[in-house]
């Protein structure tokens, strides 16, 4: 890629080091030029890795759009170099570098879609509903898992499914084991399996609004 | 190559759901977008113009169409794969930039509609959220990132409701990571536990009981001191040194002045005071000949040689950071380490 001409917004970065802090204000985004970032979040007390990004990779976008804090911790994994961009120097870095940009615009239409996910998840009122759907997004969206039977098995915690539900720890462990007493699902400390999935489909289809 | 395709009216171009990699211009002809909103249900329909691409997301991400595209009138359409339309965008880089645009509208929109939706935690302010992360490293013992989220905090929020707490943390992650190293050491500020056991994942708010309780007010020397370190952080480097200084001056808290000593001479550095620099920290080394930030201070030492263009006298500093730091993982020798092989190329 044609970057040279950025070196000047080239910054550096030891093994450990956190690039940015969730909840710091930020106005730049990034490209990965060499090494790996870990995104983390901190999720009730625990670090909960969500990517590990690799070099052409970025990080950092919805700086681009709004001044909303980091959603995540950018940790660097290796010693890392990246490219540091802001809104100013966004355009011509987008102009002066299609490849770049073109990549962005995935970037952009897979946060869309895991957003809207997300949202509708959040839209159902059905406390249950939503404790059932966070379960079927992840069975959308986790690749490598295996969908020969109905059972499905997550490596998630309750904290990690409060998060996505949107509610909080307690009213989603009482959700869960109301799912265990049903036997629709059984939870272990570092997974929970959800005998049927098409069950959970079913059961949130029909908390959904129609019209 | 990309092809024209004619539809008749009433014909269907792809449907919700399915999974396709064609990306579509409506050349002629009218078609409409169909879906439910998500919130209410309901369902919509909105029409492509002449000239607009539809099916670009879907296609570029790889996941089911959101929407059916409906024919209303006799339409001509060009198809794209993804490869063609990649290879189209690349040389047309106005029309990525334009896509973005209209993509981040929708993702800010969107972003929106879920952050209102959200009830605990995504709520929580930044700053009580960002210092809890540094609490969370604290306690963990990632003391140089504790570090950096502390340190973070008194930028943004030098005169903050936690600032003093924030202040305090800081000073036990530095302290620390001196005295034990990274992730050793005994886990710091146990009274959060208890805290952390109660309420972190529940609704109130949790952080700001601790600030007062504890019994340990930062003193006025310290509050200069972390003012002062925040100004450098904002890079308001002259009114950062005449801080340290008035600190260094006043000579209240041994600790304090030790290491404002310090801050001072990187000040130097900073300002482009090489010369200056380089016989503050030899004064300072010889006054303090196990200050903490020993090895910084001869990095600085060789960094200031090298920008007066004397490499010989810098490798001689790096060399010595080296003798003195023999942990290959130690930030001070990984940083010495690169700066003389730089010297060398």
């Amino acid at each position: 890629m044609e970057l040279d001409a950025f070196s000047r917004f080239a910054r550096t970065y030891q093994k450990g080091e956190i690039i940015f802090s969730e909840y710091e204000p930020g106005d730049t985004f990034y490209l990965i030029q060499s090494g790996r970032v870990q995104l983390v979040k901190i999720i009730g007390n625990i670090e909960k890795i969500l990517d590990i990004l690799q070099p052409s990779e970025m990080f950092g976008e919805m700086a681009i759009l709004e001044d909303s804090p980091r959603s995540a911790t950018a940790i660097a994994l290796d010693p890392v170099k990246v490219l540091e961009f802001n809104r100013a120097n966004f355009e011509v870095l987008m102009m002066g570098n299609p490849q770049i940009a073109l990549k962005l615009l995935k970037l952009f239409t897979k946060r869309i879609y895991d957003q809207k996910r997300r949202f509708m998840i959040l839209t159902l009122e059905d406390p249950q509903a939503k404790v059932a759907d966070v379960f079927l997004m992840l069975d959308e969206t986790q690749p490598n898992i295996d969908k020969t039977t109905d059972q499905r098995e997550f490596k998630t915690t309750v904290e990690d499914i409060a998060h996505w539900a949107g509610m909080n720890a307690d009213q989603t462990r009482d959700i869960l084991n109301h799912f265990v007493n049903q036997r629709r699902v059984e939870i272990f400390p570092d997974r929970i399996v959800v005998k049927n999935i098409n069950d959970f489909q079913r059961f949130v289809n029909s908390r959904r609004k129609k019209t | 190559m990309p092809k024209p395709l004619q539809y008749r009216a009433g014909s269907v171009i792809y449907f919700q759901g399915d999974v396709a990699d064609k990306i579509y211009i409506l050349q002629s002809g009218k078609i409409s977008l169909n879906y439910q909103d998500i919130e209410t249900g309901q369902d919509i329909h909105d029409s492509v113009q002449a000239g607009e691409f539809f099916g670009v997301k879907s296609a570029l991400g790889r996941y089911p169409r959101e929407e059916t595209a409906l024919v209303l009138q006799d339409a001509t359409v060009i198809a794209f794969t993804v490869s063609e339309f990649e290879q189209f965008a690349i040389s047309n880089s106005r029309i990525i930039l334009k896509m973005l645009k209209v993509f981040s509208n929708q993702l800010r929109r969107i972003h929106k509609q879920v952050s209102n939706l959200m009830q605990n935690e995504e709520q929580q302010n930044p700053e009580q959220g960002l210092f809890r992360i540094g609490e969370y490293y604290l306690k963990n013992r990632q003391y140089a990132q504790a570090k950096y989220v502390f340190g973070r905090y008194l930028t943004y929020y030098p005169a903050g409701k936690l600032a003093m707490q924030a202040a305090k943390n800081l000073e036990i992650a530095e302290s620390s990571l001196a005295r034990y190293g990274e992730g050793k050491g005994p886990a710091p500020i146990p009274e959060s536990e208890s805290r952390a056991g109660g309420g972190l994942s529940g609704t109130g708010p949790a952080a700001p009981a601790a600030a007062g309780g504890s019994g340990s007010a930062l003193s006025a020397v310290a509050k200069a001191y972390y003012d002062a370190v925040s100004l450098l952080t904002q890079e308001k480097i002259p009114q950062a040194f005449s801080m340290f200084k008035k600190i260094v001056e006043m000579n209240q808290e041994p600790e304090y002045v030790a290491k404002s000593i310090y801050e001072l001479g990187r000040c130097l550095y900073l300002m482009g005071k090489y010369d200056e620099c380089i016989k503050h920290f030899t004064a300072m080394i010889s006054t303090y000949p196990r200050h903490p930030e020993l090895s910084n201070a001869l990095y600085f030492m060789g960094q200031s040689y090298e920008k007066k263009g004397d490499k010989d006298r810098a490798s001689t500093f790096y060399k010595k950071i080296l003798a003195m730091v023999p942990d290959e993982d130690d930030a001070a020798h990984i940083k010495a380490k690169k700066a003389l092989k730089l010297l060398e190329a």
